[in-house]
């Protein structure tokens, strides 16, 4: 008899999937909508919900949150199943992660947008919904490590290694700095005064990007990248040592932000030291990622989606490299508070975290719905409207941020500072103009990219997949859901 | 005689990129002949046009005064530049090469030289725009040079060095990889260099 239970649960992941991509488009269209009131500041029209403070924090929020963790969740909750030879650990109290992910994400930016913010970057999102990520980030951890778990094979393979870091870290992040008084059901306050609440929101804030946007998505390059290149990974040991020097030197990072502030200098210096030494791991992970494609010339001509893993890899290498410098002290005076930060972020965040995702649905999706990508002309397309989105988006940001430096920190004979904030804003216009012109562009790629998964849902139906008994492969079942 | 060893063949190579290509596959130049010929000269045009313009109009960040410079920090700036744009042609091309190993591609140096030159061209001719500093009117045009470089690498990759489009692809990614990470280095230690009072007068 046909039992649901014996397979593998990808519809949750099939939902997670298709939702990160509706949160991709919309995170996206905020920041695109951002980035042209920076242009035309009266895009704004007098509306509160449309003001740039409001829109940008709608912007972060939803990429971060909605097509960022999203992802993390489809690709860890898919890869687990099959690195574990196991079903999915309690898969209906899983459908309420999904269910409780998608709302607390929702009208938390709902609320965000009608002016409920706790004022911290990252962790805007007010004291209620605080609350309700905590309950569905602990009962996403209960499915992760409940289904490894109940493993069927020994070993744990290195991909959960990362995604157990995520989840972990992230838990811990999140409830300690995000304990509040609150003052009534939309407002509260942080527990932390002053220098403490900074080095707090910083140490949350560097961590995200440390644990979510590099440690999660790892996790998700070490098993879909191998899967993509058809070889195992260049060297095993290489990434076990790398999870361990990352996941060590990574925590110590945060006070970066915070150079030249009111915070002790060897904390400080700490921080710059701490944020030199990831060099080594990033770029080992990033050397182990290279090596496993080369040799795999064959798939880079028969598959679409390993290219965004390729470029996803030079990204990840780029955006390793200028964090650490920009954490140098002597660089970072001039580079802090300007558009340098913006385009490290987005170097990171497009050519890191949005192409390696994208890479990895062009793979899950056609798989996932047995048939092939609609249209490969397209996802062809979708690649060169991201290098290019990508690149300018930087460039414009490298060549802005330096402008800004420069003027900012310029001074007349008289030493008083030269020029003032209008004159910086109007030699940032040509700056502005051409990353609308790079946001747009990739935005485009992500519609196009869409609206080809949508048509390769549409055209395929979903492949149920059943755990390999032990000694056997795993076994297709062919049948529809 | 290869078309990329005298600055003259140049816009029969761009009109033609991919005859250029397979011709500088069958016949790798000499890397001398390719920098004294071309290299050096295409070099040479962004800071020349740099220098004429910031001395004539000044550099205009968009700010209401353009910033005038004396023609003594005029050339020494344009020599920095020259010597940063010579710094990233030779070590593109080196890297290039160290590279050719793990990617099966022929390692003959005049290759990557050529290789570079080609790809170089459409921005060093888009610099004309520096007779005019101003920062949205150079973007204008250099960034759709900037694109045809691109175009121009990711085809002459494969065509110039023998290899399948596939490899082509990953190693024009590579190069392009090392040529955002030498930028950035730039960046920085231009950054590292003004706070210790080599440059612009800053108040750090």
């Amino acid at each position: 008899m046909d039992n649901a239970a014996d397979y593998y649960e990808d519809r949750l992941v099939l939902a997670f999937t298709v939702c990160s991509i509706v949160w991709a488009l919309f995170g996206m269209a905020a920041g695109l909508y951002a980035a042209a009131e920076l242009v035309w500041p009266r895009l704004n029209f007098g509306v509160p919900e449309l003001s740039f403070g409001r829109l940008r924090t709608v912007h972060t929020n939803a990429v971060l949150f909605g097509f960022g963790v999203s992802a993390l969740m489809a690709t860890s909750i898919y890869s687990v199943q099959r690195t574990c030879h196991t079903r999915l650990f309690a898969p209906e109290f899983a459908w309420y992660v999904f269910i409780g992910w998608q709302l607390t994400i929702f009208f938390g930016i709902a609320g965000i947008a009608l002016g409920a913010t706790g004022g911290k970057e990252y962790a805007e999102m007010e004291w209620p919904y605080d609350v309700l990520i905590t309950v569905v980030w602990v009962a996403y951890a209960v499915v992760f490590f409940g289904t490894i778990a109940t493993r069927k094979i020994h070993a744990i393979y290195i991909s959960n290694w990362f995604y157990g870091a995520f989840i972990i870290v992230v838990a811990m992040l999140h409830i300690v700095n995000n304990l509040a008084v609150p003052v009534d059901l939309f407002k509260s306050y942080s527990l932390y005064a002053g220098a403490q609440d900074a080095i707090v929101q910083w140490w949350y804030g560097h961590n995200a990007v440390g644990f979510l946007l590099t440690g999660g998505f790892l996790g998700m390059m070490y098993y879909f990248l191998p899967k993509q290149a058809e070889r195992p990974i260049w060297s095993y040991r290489l990434s076990v040592v790398a999870f361990w020097a990352f996941t060590y030197s990574y925590i110590w990072a945060g006070p970066h932000h915070l150079h030249f502030n009111s915070i002790p200098e060897w904390v400080q210096s700490l921080a710059m030291v701490m944020s030199l030494v990831l060099l080594a791991p990033s770029w080992a992970t990033m050397i182990n990622g290279i090596m496993t494609v080369a040799g795999a010339w064959r798939r880079l001509r028969e598959d679409p989606a390993l290219k965004f893993i390729v470029l996803a890899l030079a990204f990840y290498g780029l955006a390793t490299f200028e964090g650490p410098m920009m954490a140098i002290r002597s660089v970072n005076i001039i580079s802090h508070f300007t558009e340098w930060t913006i385009g490290h972020v987005h170097s990171g965040a497009l050519g890191w975290n949005a192409l390696i995702t994208y890479g990895t649905f062009y793979f899950l999706i056609p798989r996932m719905c047995g048939c092939d990508l609609y249209s490969v002309r397209w996802a062809n397309w979708h690649f060169y409207l991201a290098l290019a989105g990508t690149m300018l988006y930087i460039l414009s940001m490298w060549g802005a941020g330096v402008t800004q430096g420069l003027l900012l920190l310029s001074l007349d004979e008289y030493g008083i500072v030269k020029y003032s904030f209008t004159d910086v804003m109007v030699a940032m216009r040509p700056y502005y103009q051409l990353r609308l012109i790079g946001g747009a562009l990739f935005f485009a790629g992500t519609l196009l990219m869409g609206l080809n998964l949508y048509r390769t849902i549409e055209a395929g139906e979903l492949v149920r997949v059943r755990p390999p008994r032990p000694g056997t492969g795993g076994v297709l079942a062919g049948a529809s859901a | 005689m290869s078309a990329v060893t005298s600055i003259f063949g140049i816009p029969g190579v761009l009109i033609e990129p991919r005859f250029a290509f397979r011709q500088l596959a069958n016949h790798p130049p000499k890397p001398a002949d390719v920098f004294k010929g071309t290299a050096l000269w295409l070099g040479a045009l962004p800071p020349v046009f740099a220098a004429i313009g910031m001395h004539e109009h000044g550099w205009r960040l968009g700010t209401v005064e353009p910033l005038l410079l004396s023609w003594a920090a005029t050339i020494w700036i344009a020599i920095l530049y020259f010597g940063a744009l010579l710094f990233g042609f030779l070590s593109s091309a080196l890297v290039g090469r160290w590279m050719a190993a793990t990617y099966g591609a022929n390692q003959d140096l005049g290759l990557y030289f050529g290789l570079l030159t080609i790809v170089g061209a459409p921005l060093t001719l888009g610099s004309v725009m520096h007779l005019y500093p101003d920062v949205f009117l150079n973007l204008l045009v250099l960034v759709p040079c900037l694109i045809w470089s691109m175009y121009l690498l990711y085809t002459g990759v494969p065509l110039a060095l023998g290899i399948e489009p596939e490899r082509g692809m990953l190693m024009a990614s590579s190069i392009i990889g090392y040529l955002f990470v030498a930028f950035v280095s730039l960046l920085g230690i231009s950054a590292f260099l003004w706070t210790v009072g080599i440059g612009p007068r800053i108040g750090v």
